[in-house]
């Protein structure tokens, strides 16, 4: 049974008197334990679709199935234990003015959850921070040490789901290798399910089962990773992405030197 | 023929916290060709780039044993000298069109303001040069770019904008720092291509700044890789699998290849000798 | 004190309270560097030293009056800045005067820019009517002159000294409730605002722990730089007779019972005059001191260079 079921999903915002179709409706399961990727341009909707399920933009058709069930509206406590984001830039995703303690321990006082310093102390050792950052405030870390904070915050309340928005695109190479690796052992950890959105067909290739690429907020083709690698993709579009993606610049060499 | 020299290039902060040094000794010469830079943030190849056109700003310090662009030595440059070097013979174009072109200025003006005060060329003749410079970057409707401001732009349309106005004044050498990192992937080949194909028939240098070791290769002669402020390894484009350096080496295999293994990407190892800091201020 | 320095810049602090003086620390050090803000440092720190010790400081009784030793000049031994028109030690009367100035800035800074802040990011956060009818509240309050809008207030009320700070009070806080919304609405946007969002915090919680922090700064330095306006508006209040009474040394009420002579006994007037000026100045000076300290928009200066 898939565990997120989109149906026919139309984003709409107004802006000015004027309507702007963000999402135009696009369909797409993601099963248990499994990892989907949506790819695309800016504008095509992809973030948007993200922000959507977590009630962040305005759906104005369609519906979102979690578990079976029609997500309430607002979305609700229970929700926030189920599926949790991370957001692209990790230079705005945390509050400037908490430390990395208020900020993991804060979706355990919302819940109402004790034993806040072990958790946190153990989500730190997760996702690979020396514990002595706990007090630190977020302009005393790299870019890379804030996401991995931002993907702790999003595992404090045990997510099943997690939603990527683009979590490596604002840091250097070696980092986003640092951080992918990271996302992928936690995946295996704790068995989640990821909803990955990219603009870097490498990167949605490297974490996912599955690829959807989307423009002007309409789904174009649906990938398997098997076919993507094939370059077996039956649209222009899908193609062309795949044709101007840097990692194709090299040309063709199958294994990275050791 | 040697377009730029530079010896023992430094930048130096000083902060609250005492010197930094953004760069730190570094050594390239350039010809009529195109030279790659490439780094992680925090390498000092944009600080490089600026340097260049002593674009640094107090608390910013530069130094530099020589640093001579065709015969003119760029350190004792008087302020006025520098001014006539940038944008005449020195094109820099930037990561960001949006803050590079002005929001309260259509293109057409933008694009004729220096034609008009600096060579004194009429109206018309100034506006038929601009156009040139639009289809050259391979606008198709020039005039309706003219007369569009920037808000009314796309990205790529923007940036290809830029590199026309940088172009305009037929510079000898253009800095382009990270010219398509703010581009989808599509736009950014198509802008890549132009650039290339300008610099290529005018015979320009080239001094291309980026932190994506995979696209300078392809639009470069030769790269100098840096980190922390130093070069670490200059190689051919065409030979960059073949890079000895470590670092080099780490930023290409950290990369993740479409259907390539799911193992886990090599991380970038930092403990070698090279990534230790020495004879730094800090 | 070393060690303490040390534990105070520790990159890695061990507590939420270490990490919050270490940011204080800070603070100061960008403060210490700027020498107009230490003047006004200064000015406020000796103002509530006066005020703390005016029994100590005063050489005499502020409201003893000697009709004999009436409206003597300055430099007079016993009355360094000579004497009213009861007899009274101008001198004495300043310095007792300083705990007046003090208490009602003190009571419209704890109250005003809390009602501001409410009112604004409340306003900000919800949007909508919300915003709509609070705005246009704020903007009622905006159209009087706030003098104008304090004297009627105490009209209604009655003078005193509780009811021109309850005045003060409520015309001072449309500014910071403007303040307030506008950083609340770059704010509210914000992607660390979605994720706590997202962790399912209601609003209060949004609004109290992740809002309010962020538009503090710019409300405290709205604050200092309003001291300046609050003291003599309070003056402007005690001259119409309207704030403190008689014969309570308050400032302004010190002027105006020395106009009547100001062109003999000119420093009758003067000298309270002087003591509202350099305490409005002190204020001013350490608001534009806090305004390179804590502004957020200034102060990235501090982080090394890219």
């Amino acid at each position: 049974m898939s565990l997120i079921e989109i149906d026919n999903l139309s984003v709409t915002f107004r802006a000015k008197g004027r309507e702007v179709q963000a999402v135009q409706g696009v369909s797409l399961t993601v099963g248990e334990k499994e990892s989907f990727g949506l790819v695309g341009e800016s504008g095509s909707g992809k973030s948007t679709i993200l922000r959507a399920i977590c009630g962040l933009a305005p759906v104005s058709g369609g519906t979102i199935r979690i578990g079976g069930k029609v997500i309430p509206s607002p979305r609700g406590r229970d929700f926030s234990r189920r599926v949790q984001m991370v957001f692209q830039d990790p230079y705005a995703s945390l509050h400037p003015r908490h430390t990395i303690d208020r900020t993991l321990s804060e979706p355990l006082a919302i819940h109402g959850i004790g034993n806040s310093d072990a958790r946190v102390m153990q989500v730190l050792e997760d996702v690979g921070l020396p514990t002595s950052f706990r007090f630190r405030y977020p302009h005393q870390l790299s870019g890379g040490q804030r996401q991995r904070v931002a993907i702790a915050r999003a595992l404090m309340l045990n997510p099943q789901i997690l939603l990527l928005d683009e979590p490596t695109s604002a840091l250097d190479a070696s980092v986003q290798a640092e951080v992918l690796n990271l996302l992928n052992r936690l995946r295996a950890e704790h068995g989640l399910t990821f909803l990955m959105v990219s603009h870097d067909l490498a990167v949605i290739d490297h974490m996912c089962d599955r690829v959807l690429v989307m423009q002007h907020g309409r789904a174009v083709e649906e990938l398997s990773r098997e076919a993507l690698a094939a370059a077996q993709m039956k649209t222009a579009y899908a193609r062309s992405l795949f044709d101007a993606s840097a990692d194709r610049l090299l040309g063709p060499t199958p294994e990275p030197v050791k | 023929m040697t377009l730029l020299d530079v010896q023992n290039l430094r930048v130096t902060f000083d902060t609250e916290t005492g010197p930094v040094q953004a760069v730190r000794g570094v050594s390239f010469s350039l010809g009529r060709e195109r030279l790659g830079i490439v780094g992680e943030s925090g390498s000092g190849k944009t600080m490089t780039g600026r340097a260049v056109l002593r674009l640094i700003r107090p608390p910013g310090r530069i130094e530099a044993d020589r640093m001579v662009f065709d015969g003119q030595d760029l350190m004792k440059a008087s302020d006025r000298e520098m001014r006539a070097l940038r944008g005449q013979r020195i094109g820099m174009v930037m990561q960001d069109p949006k803050y590079s072109l002005n929001p309260v200025m259509s293109v057409g003006q933008q694009l004729t303001e220096g034609l008009r005060l600096r060579d004194r060329i009429g109206r018309a003749a100034a506006h038929a040069k601009a156009v040139a410079a639009l289809e050259a970057v391979q606008i198709r409707d020039p005039e309706r770019v003219m007369a569009a401001y920037p808000h009314e732009l796309s990205g790529g349309m923007g940036q290809r904008v830029m590199i026309a106005m940088m172009l305009i004044p037929e510079p000898d050498l253009l800095i382009a720092d990270e010219p398509t990192s703010a581009l989808d992937v599509t736009v950014q080949a198509e802008v890549l291509s132009i650039l290339d194909g300008l610099v290529r028939d005018r015979g320009m240098g080239l001094i291309f700044i980026s932190h994506d070791l995979r696209l300078v290769s392809r639009f470069c002669d030769r790269v100098l890789v840096m980190y922390k402020g130093r070069i670490v390894e200059e190689v051919q484009a065409g030979n960059l699998l073949a890079a000895r350096h470590p670092y080099t080496q780490g930023l290409l295999n950290c990369l993740p290849r479409i259907g390539g293994p799911r193992a886990p990407l090599p991380g970038l190892d930092r403990s070698g000798a090279w990534a230790q800091d020495n004879g730094g201020t800090r | 004190m070393s060690s303490l320095r040390l534990w105070l810049t520790d990159p890695n602090p061990t507590s939420r309270r270490q990490a919050r003086l270490g940011q204080l620390w800070l603070a100061w050090l960008r403060i210490r560097r700027n020498s107009l803000a230490m003047a006004g440092l200064v000015i406020v720190a000796l103002l509530v030293l006066v005020a703390v010790f005016a029994p100590l400081l005063a050489p005499h009784d502020p409201l003893v009056q000697d009709l004999g030793r009436r409206l003597l000049p300055p430099g007079t031994p016993g009355n360094l800045l000579g004497t009213d028109d009861f007899g009274r030690d101008i001198l004495s009367r300043i310095i007792y005067g300083s705990r007046i100035t003090l208490y009602i800035i003190g009571l419209v800074a704890v109250t005003a820019p809390v009602l501001g802040l409410l009112i604004g990011t409340v306003a900000g956060y919800f949007g909508g009517w919300v915003d709509a009818v609070l705005m246009r509240l704020t903007d009622i309050f905006l159209a009087f002159p706030r003098l104008i809008l304090a004297l009627a207030l105490v009209a209604v009320l009655g003078p005193g000294i509780e009811n021109a700070v309850l005045a003060i009070a409520l015309t001072a806080w449309p500014p910071y409730a403007r303040i307030a919304r506008a950083e609340t609405l770059t704010v509210r946007n914000s992607d660390y605002i979605a994720a706590v969002r997202l962790q399912g915090a209601g609003a209060v919680r949004i609004i109290a722990g992740h809002i309010v922090p962020m538009c503090l700064s710019s409300v405290i330095i709205r604050v200092t730089l309003d001291m300046a306006g609050v003291i003599l508006i309070a003056a402007g209040l005690g001259f119409l007779g309207l704030g403190v009474q008689p014969p309570m040394p308050e400032w302004g009420l010190m002027i105006s019972s020395g106009r009547k002579f100001l062109f003999e006994q000119w420093w009758v007037a003067t000298m309270p005059g002087l003591a509202i000026f350099i305490v409005s100045l002190g204020f001013n000076l350490l608001g534009d001191g806090l305004r390179d300290v804590l502004d957020p928009r200034s102060s990235q200066s501090g982080s090394a260079p890219k």
